[in-house]
């Protein structure tokens, strides 16, 4: 078994007075891809946006347990260190207007205060190149990042996510909005990623977290009913609830 | 033969198919044939109504451009530039008037964008949510405190305050060296650039607060995912994507800046001299307008004042013109040059990163921000400085939201201090004003009231909703039901501009009118009631336009799909659904109009009786407080506040009424 990444105790997330995910326990593997799925509305993003305290930006959204982060409780470290850590990608690719597609992936390098312009260069570059956008943009780097294409938008939030090197990487359902072969370039990249950085992945596509992921875990109403290998989960799931799930029987 | 009825189930408004056409004036005109007229009927009279504002605008300028004319070809250009003004020898030109009011502007403009952007920003950033609420009715209600209440307030609190204290503090800083100077008596450019400061906070706020919540959320949390700070994040996410709406705020303010008239008068010093000094006492366009218009010869010295309008007119679309072009100009620019791309090119072959396998061969432990433990100690490296700024941004931002309402505060303060007696007095709304007095042994002062001047106020206000109410429901409604086109979109344009000209202008205009028909006298209860209803006409339009434009078109379609002809939609369905909007448009250029001063100063003048008729000066609210803020008699002044109260609370009432009723998009005491 691999290191455990991160881990959850006893996860309570509410908005107002609406409880969302109830008593959520769940290991993420260190250098895997875990896949989150489950059907619309029972806290796949809620749960995502814990694991980088992105939960609580929500207005009147709060939580409760732990969640730890290399054995450290994310909740005592600084929000931003832990963002810097643990990186996330949108549902819908979320350039900074305004931006060229260099700014864009430099921005979290100049937040830590790289100034050098080798060393932006450089950073910048590598996670192009990580997200394999950098050879398509190589030429316009200096073009407005929303002038990119849907997909190569969503790479190059990932590339700037991956900029400043987290060690997670949280993605909610980062190819619902993608035609089927951006959508490829995406889980490729994931794959390729997982060596570098452990994933989190959000999908509503069974087929997907099959192809990508290492680990899923199935959610129901704010609950946490199964996880286990991606393998076990789709071939003999223990639960009923699962096997009704993977098998396109609700949902 | 009566023709048979053809389907009611046609687009309505649509001419009816020939047959019915020709045959209806022969015989007795079918249902159908009649509802098509009423139709046609309706249209024209709305298109009537739209091209009767358009001649309006027309007559507006060309009254303006004819008045000047006189002065225009005496003068020449030299005009601009003379600071002469010698009623003796009939010379006379514009140069201090220039000058005070770019200088005002542009430094209250300094002062009041940054405060203003703090506010826009802790509003819609930071506030918690218990908050925001609150100060946003706070902030919006102070951008309708009327400009003579602002300037009575500036006039008992700031004036002193300046003369006193801020004056010979600044001075002394300076060492009494220009621009800053020797300290003044506080009637003077700074005390009226601190005025114009207070007065467009609140609209540059609101409109830029507006703009900043347009950005969607998804881009604030883009920036925080990235592990910025709130302020980063406000930064990178936030700022940049509205900033062309805050340019737009920017530009809104500048031209309220520029036409405020009243308050400025009251505080400026009105003397016709380039200001040497910022203690130094000047004049603006409009508060040499106000001053002077109603005592100018007729001839070239009337004309000279309505060149300064003219001038002032000129500046105020000038600014709007600059202004849609740069907000073009900002969204047409592409980022970036090639200069990076070049660079970039150098760097690969350099550090010979393999390209295109997307999973290249990066040595993690490789120098450099690849490298996790150096991102770690530059994180522990900059956090403290970047929390600094944090914190600092969020004192900061809390320190404009207090500076931007203590004005506020402060009128509200002061007004319920020497006149919350006088409010409470029925007497007070029915009695005539009272004889100026002081309070001494043995003398009892008498009381008084307002009564002529709110009989006034609202007969004038009858007058002007007489005309600005059908005139805007009718053209509201061509310009949302049939106006789709470019002739639609530029009334809709032009309904803009001018709710950003100074009433100053306005009134300048409609007395010129009456002098040239010479019907009505120029000075007179129609006179300052048409000047009311022409401040009004624009908004009425536009915010109508808005409310039924905002009636959804499922709603009409299904009321088509019935049969209804395209008028009775617009009759019964638009107007029905959209009664509460158009209602509190409409209650809200009322207020507007009750609380301007330049208009009814100029066009219906003052009287201290009861109504005389139509035809003969007549007294108002606003124009009772112009006339006694400056009163030596404490009983003057009482009652000048107690009015003062009066309008306030018309103010806050409809405001917060209004507010609450619905929250219209297209706000006009917004704009200017
Ligand atoms: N901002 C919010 N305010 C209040 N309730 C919310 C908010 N966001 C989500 N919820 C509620 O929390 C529950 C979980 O929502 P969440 O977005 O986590 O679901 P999800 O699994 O991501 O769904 P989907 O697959 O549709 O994205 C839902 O019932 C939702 O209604
Ligand atoms: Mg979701």
């Amino acid at each position: 078994m691999p290191q455990v990444k991160m881990e959850t105790k006893g996860l309570n997330a509410w908005y107002g007075r609406r409880q969302a995910l109830f008593d959520v326990s769940l290991d993420v593997p260190d250098g895997e891809v875990t896949a989150i799925i489950g059907p619309s509305g029972c806290g796949k993003t809620t749960f995502l946006r814990c694991l980088n305290r992105m939960h609580e930006e929500t207005p009147g959204a709060r939580t409760e347990g732990t969640i730890l982060l290399d054995g450290e409780n994310l909740g005592r470290q600084n929000v931003v260190q832990v963002r810097c850590r643990v990186g996330m990608v949108f549902q819908k690719p979320t350039p900074f207007p305004h931006m060229s597609i260099y700014d864009n992936v430099a921005a979290g390098l100049r937040l830590l205060g790289v100034r050098g312009r080798g060393e932006l260069d450089r950073g910048v570059v590598e996670a192009l190149q990580l997200a394999g956008l950098w050879d398509e943009v190589e030429e316009n780097i200096d073009a407005a990042g929303t002038s990119l294409s849907g997909g190569q938008q969503q790479r190059l939030c990932i590339a700037r996510a991956l900029a400043v090197r987290p060690e997670v990487l949280l993605m909610d359902e980062p190819c619902s909005s993608l035609d089927p072969i951006a959508t490829d370039k995406i889980e490729k990249l994931v794959q390729g990623l997982k060596r570098r950085v452990t994933i989190v992945i959000v999908t509503h596509n069974l087929a997907q977290a099959t192809r990508v992921s290492d680990a899923t875990a199935f959610f129901y109403l704010g609950k946490l009913v199964e996880v286990g290998s991606t393998h076990q989960m789709f071939e003999s799931p223990r639960e009923k609830l699962t096997e009704n799930y993977v098998t396109g029987r609700f949902g | 033969m009566v023709p048979p009825s053809p389907p009611a189930r046609s687009a309505a408004g649509a001419p009816a198919p020939g047959g019915e056409e020709g045959a209806a004036p022969s015989v007795r005109p079918s249902r159908w044939a009649v509802l098509t007229w009423l139709g046609r009927v309706f249209h024209g009279l709305t298109l009537a109504v739209t091209i009767g504002v358009v001649g309006l605008v027309a007559a507006f300028a060309y009254f303006l451009f004819a008045g000047a004319w006189q002065s225009i070809a005496y003068f020449g250009l030299g005009f601009l530039t003379s600071d002469t003004w010698d009623g003796v020898h009939n010379i006379y030109g514009a140069g201090p008037a220039i000058a005070g009011t770019l200088i005002t502007s542009a430094l209250a403009l300094v002062i009041a964008v940054p405060i203003a952007l703090g506010v826009a920003i802790f509003l819609s950033e930071l506030a918690p949510a218990f908050l925001r609420r609150p100060l946003i009715y706070v902030v919006d209600l102070s951008a309708a405190v009327p400009s003579v209440v602002y300037g009575f307030w500036a006039y008992i609190v700031l004036v002193p305050l300046m003369r006193m204290s801020i004056e010979p503090a600044l001075s002394s800083f300076a060492g009494g060296h220009s621009p800053i100077g020797q300290p003044g008596t506080g009637y003077d450019i700074f005390t009226a650039t601190i005025v114009l400061a207070v007065m467009i906070i609140p609209t540059i706020a609101a409109i830029s607060r507006e703009a900043l919540r347009a950005v969607p959320r998804i881009q604030r949390e883009a920036a925080l995912g990235l592990g910025a700070t709130r302020w980063e994040s406000t930064r990178l996410g936030v700022l940049r994507s509205a900033r062309s709406g805050i340019a737009a705020a920017v530009i809104l303010g500048l031209g309220r800046a520029l036409g405020e008239t009243i308050a400025v008068t009251m505080v400026i010093g009105n003397i016709y001299i380039l200001p040497g000094t910022l203690f130094s006492a000047g004049s603006t366009l409009a508060s040499w307008i106000v001053d002077n218009f109603t005592e100018a010869t007729p001839g070239i010295q009337r004309s000279a004042v309505i060149e300064l309008a003219v001038i002032l007119l000129a500046i105020t679309v000038a600014v709007n013109v600059i202004a849609r072009l740069l907000l073009r100009r900002m969204a047409e620019r592409e980022a970036g040059g090639s200069s990076t791309r070049r660079r970039l090119r150098t760097t690969h072959a350099h550090t010979g990163l393999a390209s295109g396998t997307g999973t290249g061969p990066v040595d993690p432990a490789a120098p450099g921000v690849g490298n996790r433990e150096a991102v770690a100690s530059r994180f522990a490296a900059r956090l403290r400085t970047r929390q600094a700024v944090q914190w600092t941004f969020v004192v900061v931002a809390s320190l404009c939201v207090v500076a931007a309402i203590a004005p506020f505060a402060s009128v509200l303060y002061t007004a319920a201090q020497y006149g919350g007696s006088e409010v409470i007095r029925p007497s007070f709304y029915t009695a005539v004003a009272p004889l100026g007095c002081n309070p001494a042994p043995g003398v009892t002062c008498q009381a008084g009231g307002i009564g002529p001047y709110l009989q006034g106020s609202l007969i004038m206000l009858g007058l002007a909703a007489l005309i600005s109410v059908p005139v805007g429901l009718l053209g509201g409604i061509y310009l949302s039901e049939y106006g789709r086109n470019r002739f639609g979109r530029a009334v809709s344009f032009l309904a803009d501009v001018m709710t950003g000209v100074p009433t100053v202008i306005l009134a300048v205009f409609v007395f010129a009118l009456f002098l040239y028909f010479d019907h009505f006298a120029a000075l007179s209860a129609i006179s300052g009631g048409f000047a009311l209803g022409v401040l009004m006409l624009p908004i009425t339009i536009r915010s109508s336009e808005e409310a039924f434009r905002s009636v959804s078109p499922a709603l009409r379609e299904s009321a088509l799909a019935l049969g209804f002809p395209k008028h009775r939609v617009t009759v019964r369905i638009v107007l029905g659904s959209s009664r509460s909007a158009v209602v509190t448009g409409l209650l809200l250029a009322a207020s507007r109009a009750a609380g301007d001063t330049a208009t009814v100063l100029l066009c219906a003048g003052g009287s201290t009786l009861w109504f005389q008729g139509l035809n003969t000066p007549t007294g108002s609210i606003p124009v009772f407080i112009y006339d006694n803020f400056g009163s030596n008699y404490a009983n003057l002044q009482a009652a000048a506040w107690g009015a003062a109260l009066v309008l306030l609370a018309i103010m806050l009432a409809i405001g917060l009424g209004a507010r609450l009723a619905v929250r219209s998009k297209y706000d006009p005491t917004q704009a200017v």
